[in-house]
């Protein structure tokens, strides 16, 4: 019963994971002077390309930048790896 | 007839001279907008700088863009420089545009006193100034002073004064002025001879200063370069 639960709850846990880990990296720009930065951001509901572009173009804006491209979409397993590339801009868009 | 082909001579040359500073500000003109546009967008840097950050997804690195950034700024900078030069290239265009105009501009003068010389070269003697000094009895045709009687000095005046109103005076007209009677009760003849007193003096006078020269206890010699004299 005690395993059972436990492995309910990793079970839990990963789909709660599989379904909220989608995350993207994308590159943006600022003009005069221009400015570039590299970014992970986590990608909120449908996990494609697409999605990434639209909801960073608008979060990237407020800030003054201009969205350039989105690499991909990867899982969380792709995190670690791209912390020390992004930087500042890990995660905060 | 000489004067119609002076007048039409001189609109030909008008005709020329718009021509040729309409096609001086016109040739300039293209080059200004072919140099302005060959001239590299100030930008240009940047745009290279974000299509290299773009295409190279291994591009990622903290340090890499920072390089990325810094060359994109010494572009920044050469542009500043870039704009200086549009500047000085403008300021020599104009430069240019003014010494082809002005230099036009002379030749055509050039070439209108060339021909004003050589009319004045046929003519001989060409009337600048006319200036009647009572006082002296004197009148000054250009530099040379003749001296003349009272009697021809008033014809001169009356016909002087004549001109400047753009009249011409009978002989009858004259003699009437002079005498301070009325035309009709002049005779044309007096006027005449008053007129051909004046041309005798005056005359007489240009001829020995222009013509036929006297030096002093020597003799007489024409005052006229010898290379032009031809018999035949």
């Amino acid at each position: 019963m005690k395993l059972f639960s436990f492995s309910f709850l990793i079970f839990c846990l990963s789909a709660t994971f599989a379904q909220a880990a989608c995350y993207a990296d994308y590159k943006a720009k600022q003009d005069n002077p221009l400015r570039l930065h590299y970014g992970v951001t986590e990608v909120r509901g449908d996990c494609s390309v697409a999605t990434a572009e639209a909801q960073l173009r608008d979060s990237l804006a407020h800030d003054g930048w201009q969205l350039l491209n989105v690499l991909g979409v990867f899982d969380e397993s792709g995190l670690e790896e791209r912390r020390d590339s992004a930087g500042e801009f890990y995660l905060r868009y | 007839m000489s004067f119609t082909s002076a007048t039409e001579s001189r609109e030909i040359g008008n005709r020329i001279v718009v021509a040729g500073i309409a096609a001086i500000v016109l040739v300039l003109g293209v080059t200004a907008v072919l140099l302005f546009m060959s001239l590299p967008d100030a930008n240009a840097f940047n745009m290279r700088v974000e299509r290299l950050f773009v295409e190279n997804d291994t591009l990622t690195g903290n340090a890499e863009i920072k390089l990325l950034e810094i060359l994109a700024q010494s572009g920044t900078a050469f542009s500043d420089t870039l704009a200086s030069y549009r500047f000085v290239i403008f300021v020599l265009l104009i430069f240019a545009t003014a010494l082809l105009v002005t230099a036009v501009a002379f030749l055509v003068m050039l070439i209108a006193l060339n021909r004003r010389m050589g009319r004045i070269e046929r003519q001989g003697i060409e009337v600048n100034s006319l200036l009647i000094s009572r006082d002296q009895k004197s009148v000054y045709l250009n530099d040379f002073e003749f001296k003349l009687t009272d009697a021809a000095l008033e014809t001169l005046s009356v016909l002087a004064e004549a001109r400047m109103d753009d009249e011409v005076l009978s002989g009858a007209e004259i003699e009437g002025v002079i005498s301070g009677r009325d035309p009709s009760d002049c005779d044309e003849a007096a006027g005449a001879t008053r007129i051909k007193r004046l041309r005798d003096t005056l005359g007489n006078q240009l001829v020995s200063e222009l013509l036929i020269k006297n030096i002093a206890r020597k003799g007489y010699m024409l005052a006229i370069d010898k290379n032009v004299i031809k018999m035949v």
